[in-house]
């Protein structure tokens, strides 16, 4: 019984040790076991690359490609890849790389898009929840929670009936139901911040609200948000593939990544690279933005940045 | 009979040489580094340190309680050397010849079990019956100074104030009857008054089961009315060691005797300034001192 | 010629007028009709053990919390009601050192930063060149440099950072010093450093200080007076020869009974007379 006490007991012996250890012991066994299994510094190093080369994709593609990828031309429709087009071509004989370095900034863009409206719109909703008073903060989380209870797809699809079809559609739908899941986060950030002495003793020198809550307040309550707009990078790319290959995002001929999947999906037995090339695209750039995002995340492990006031 | 003798003679616990390490990132970092420690039996001793100084790492080395910990040297209980003892025997000695109190009572009480549950684990898993665990528990828990200790075992941890907490987390580690209590800033979290009462208890419970206790504390305050021996530790080391009242009254280490110059006393001319330990360990004088960025 | 305990000095007027002060949390009356006053230069213990109501009551005189009935005076003014500007001014004049170095300093400034923040507020030092010198002082009267001045707290161990937190109390000269609880967390050989600073700077710059604590012994150091407290109420105040030679309320006695004594010796004689006298 004596033995097996919580972290915290632990947490206690530590606190005296030598302060990087301390930091480095605390936690449960799971934690410390994590950090200290070897991170493979090759595959960061890959996933950063890739991802850095998928944002590379998005801003030149297009003056990569090779051919236009809208050129329709019946006659070299489904061909296999060859030397003048590697990645073959789909059934209206676009040339597939084209395409998919030209899909990679729509893609992408729309992505950052929605991260960004979502990022703007819950960070204010969160903050002034948690710092408003307990009226606002409950009138803005149940706002929050109707927002949270909205599938992102059905939403599309009313916004695409009410405001026809196609990628803006889709980011707006998506901006809407992703935002309530920052606003809440950035709620909880806020909070934590907002109880700490370093606040009350910006308060007692007597700051103004305005610099109490933009200088110390919201820097250090939003300094790890980054972490987690990253790994959203990733899921937010996979519903808008995943709109557009159901039908309510993009549309064809745009070169996005899932309406090219749709597009070519029931052609897979003729021409699998149709479907292939884009699809690898998906999953190779959101597994890239994944394994930086958990990078980042480890990287922020309190444990290391022993300065961050918890 | 010279057997006997003999096994009084012999400490009852034996570090030498113990060496702690933890692993890191850039490769492990020693945190002890060749401490030697005894206690004898009935005797009570304090490892005094302040942060930093090893002394907690060292007392949990006693009961290998961190998985993470490497560990050399040698720790003896009763002739018994723990470090080598496979995880199985290791078990049965804590609780059983070692009890262990922990500094801060909530976080070692397990929120959703009943105190006195949480305090005949030490007998139930040793066979002995739940009725006559429960029987103990409340007497002890009676002893240890709590009012209504029947209706109060079915309790939660939740219910109880910080000192009372304390007694049941003191209640389980003596309820097995070890030979050795190692109690780690036990009183830190309490309240003056309770702290007093806390310590009292602790002191009756040694002599009454004749137990040894190894405290480790970084208050001098409270060292001087309850231990029989004292051993100071710095950086990793055990810097001095002797009996209380010369440790008190003749510190021969330069950082003994700057801590205990450092140490205010209601008894001083508050007119004179304290002493102030300086980089070295040795004291220097008071008021302003310029600090080297550290 | 006796001195009232609430006047010391005999002739100044008090600095600080603390007047039955009320607050309450959850129905519960956690500072109850606490009076008391300070005066000018002078150091004034709080202590009490926990849920005493002490930090509470501190916390009301910096106006960090609203007391719900009761006067807090800063030099004749009323703190509690004070507006916008009026408590801008008054936080020139009181400032704090809050208990927990580690929590206290915002981990995203830089010391320089950290310290020149109140000068900058105030509009007591708008050149930037300027105010980075008067840091620099500042730094040094606490026993610091300039060396530190581009560091962010995490890179300080706890008596500097308290050093740090005291230098950006001091900066905009203020005459009262609320401290709350400020060496509680400390090792003991940093903590006698400290304290050795807040008597420098009592002496150097005229400070009172309102000083919040739970050891017996640091206070017995530090406060020309007392106040006791217990479950919200104030029930003993005197001087330190008062209070710590001749005790009059059980309460007092009994915290003084509990406090260990550092020397072997005395402890033990202290246990045989407890043993006797029951």
């Amino acid at each position: 019984m004596s033995g097996q006490n919580g972290q915290n007991g632990q947490n206690m012996a530590y606190s005296e040790a030598p302060a990087g250890v301390a930091a480095r012991l605390s936690g449960g066994r799971w934690t410390r076991a994590a950090r200290r299994a070897p991170r493979s510094p090759v595959l960061e190093r890959v996933a950063i690359a890739v991802a850095a080369l998928m944002v590379v994709i998005a801003v030149v593609g297009p003056l990569l490609a090779p051919h236009d990828p809208y050129a329709v031309d019946l006659g070299s429709a489904l061909r296999a890849p060859s030397a003048e087009h590697w990645f073959g071509t789909d059934a209206n004989g676009r040339d597939i790389l084209s395409r998919v370095l030209y899909g990679a900034r729509v893609t992408l863009l729309a992505t950052v898009v929605v991260i960004i409206a979502a990022t703007l719109i819950g960070t204010l909703v969160g903050t002034v929840a948690a710092l408003g008073g307990r009226v606002v903060d409950e009138v803005l989380m149940r706002i929050c929670d109707i927002g949270l209870s909205l599938p992102a797809i059905i939403l599309a699809l009313g916004l695409a009936a009410a405001l026809g079809q196609g990628l803006d559609s889709a980011v707006i739908a998506l901006a809407a139901t992703w935002w309530p899941g920052y606003a809440r986060l950035v709620r909880t950030l806020v909070r934590e911040v907002r109880d700490a002495e370093y606040v009350d003793a910006a308060r007692m020198i007597g700051v103004t609200r305005a610099r109490l809550v933009f200088r110390h307040i919201l820097p250090n309550a939003l300094d790890t948000l980054y972490v987690q707009t990253t790994l959203d990078v990733a899921a937010v790319m996979l519903v808008i593939s995943g709109l557009s290959f159901v039908g309510v995002g993009a549309q064809v001929p745009s070169a996005e990544w899932g309406a090219m999947i749709a597009a070519a999906a029931n052609n897979l037995t003729n021409g699998w690279w149709a479907v292939v090339f884009p699809g690898l695209a998906i999953m190779i750039t959101a597994i890239a933005f994944n394994l930086v995002g958990d990078w980042l995340r480890v990287r922020n492990d309190p444990t290391i940045r022993e300065g961050k006031a918890r | 009979m010279k057997h006997a003798k003999a096994a009084l003679d012999t400490p009852l616990l034996a570090i030498r040489d113990l060496r702690v390490s933890f692993p890191a990132p850039d490769g492990p970092v020693e945190v002890v580094h060749g401490v030697d420690l005894d206690v004898a039996r009935r005797e009570k001793v304090a490892l005094v340190g302040e942060s930093g100084s090893g002394k907690s790492v060292t007392a949990r080395s006693v009961l290998r309680l961190d998985a993470d910990a490497r560990l050399s040297g040698r720790i003896e209980l009763d002739g018994t050397d723990l470090l080598t003892l496979p995880p199985r025997r290791m078990r049965q000695v804590r609780g059983a010849r070692v009890g262990l109190v922990f500094q801060d009572p909530l976080a070692a009480l397990n929120p959703v079990m009943t105190i006195g549950w949480q305090i005949i684990q030490p007998l139930v898993i040793r066979g002995v019956s739940k009725r006559v665990a429960r029987r103990r528990g409340v007497d002890l828990l009676s002893r240890l100074g709590v009012r209504d200790a029947e209706r109060r075992f079915d309790d939660y941890p939740h219910e109880f104030s910080g000192g009372m907490r304390q007694r049941v987390v003191i209640a389980i580690a003596v309820i097995a009857e070890p030979e050795l209590l190692i109690a780690d800033e036990p009183t830190t979290a309490l309240d003056v008054r309770v702290q007093a009462q806390v310590l009292a208890l602790l002191r009756e419970l040694a002599d009454e089961r004749g137990m040894s206790v190894l405290l480790i504390t970084h208050d001098l305050g409270i060292v001087a009315g309850f231990a029989d021996r004292v051993v100071v530790m710095r950086h990793g080391e055990a810097v001095e060691t002797g009996p209380v009242d010369d440790i008190y009254a003749r510190p021969r280490h330069p950082y003994t005797r700057a801590l205990l110059a450092a140490v205010p006393r209601i008894g001083d001319d508050p007119a004179r300034p304290l002493a102030v330990v300086d980089a070295s360990g040795a004291p220097a004088d008071g008021a302003r001192r310029r600090e080297d960025g550290r | 010629m006796t001195r009232s305990p609430h006047d010391p000095n005999g002739s100044a007027a008090p600095l600080l007028v603390v007047e039955k002060l009320v607050k309450s949390f959850g129905g519960r009356r956690v500072v109850d009709e606490v009076s008391f006053d300070l005066a000018p230069g002078e150091v004034l213990g709080l202590v009490g053990e926990s849920g005493s109501g002490k930090s509470t009551t501190a916390r009301c005189v910096a106006r960090l919390v609203r007391p719900d009935s009761g006067r807090v005076l800063l030099a004749g003014r009323d703190v509690p009601g004070a507006g916008r500007r009026e408590l801008r001014d008054l936080r020139r004049d009181m400032q704090m050192v809050f208990q927990d170095p580690y929590s206290s300093l915002n981990p995203r400034m830089t010391v320089e930063a950290l310290v020149g923040e109140p000068l900058l507020v105030h509009g007591l030092e708008r050149d930037r060149r300027r105010r980075r010198d008067r840091v620099v002082e500042l730094l040094e009267t606490v026993g610091m440099s300039a060396a530190h001045l581009d560091r962010h707290p995490r890179s300080f161990s706890g008596g500097q950072r308290q050093r740090i937190a005291i230098a950006r109390a001091i900066a905009v000269g203020p005459r009262l010093l609320i401290c709350d609880e400020p060496v509680s967390s400390l090792d003991v050989s940093v903590q006698a450093q400290v304290l050795n600073l807040f008597r420098d700077l009592r002496e150097r710059l005229g400070l009172s200080i309102l000083f919040i604590a739970h050891d017996l012994a640091v206070v017995h150091y530090l406060c020309d007076r007392v106040a006791v407290m217990e479950h919200g109420a104030l029930v003993e105040i005197g001087t330190r020869s008062e209070i710590f030679g001749s005790p009059r309320h059980p309460y007092t006695r009994a915290l003084l009974d509990a406090v260990p004594i550092p020397d072997p010796v005395a402890e033990r004689a202290r246990a045989r007379g407890n043993r006797a006298a029951p």
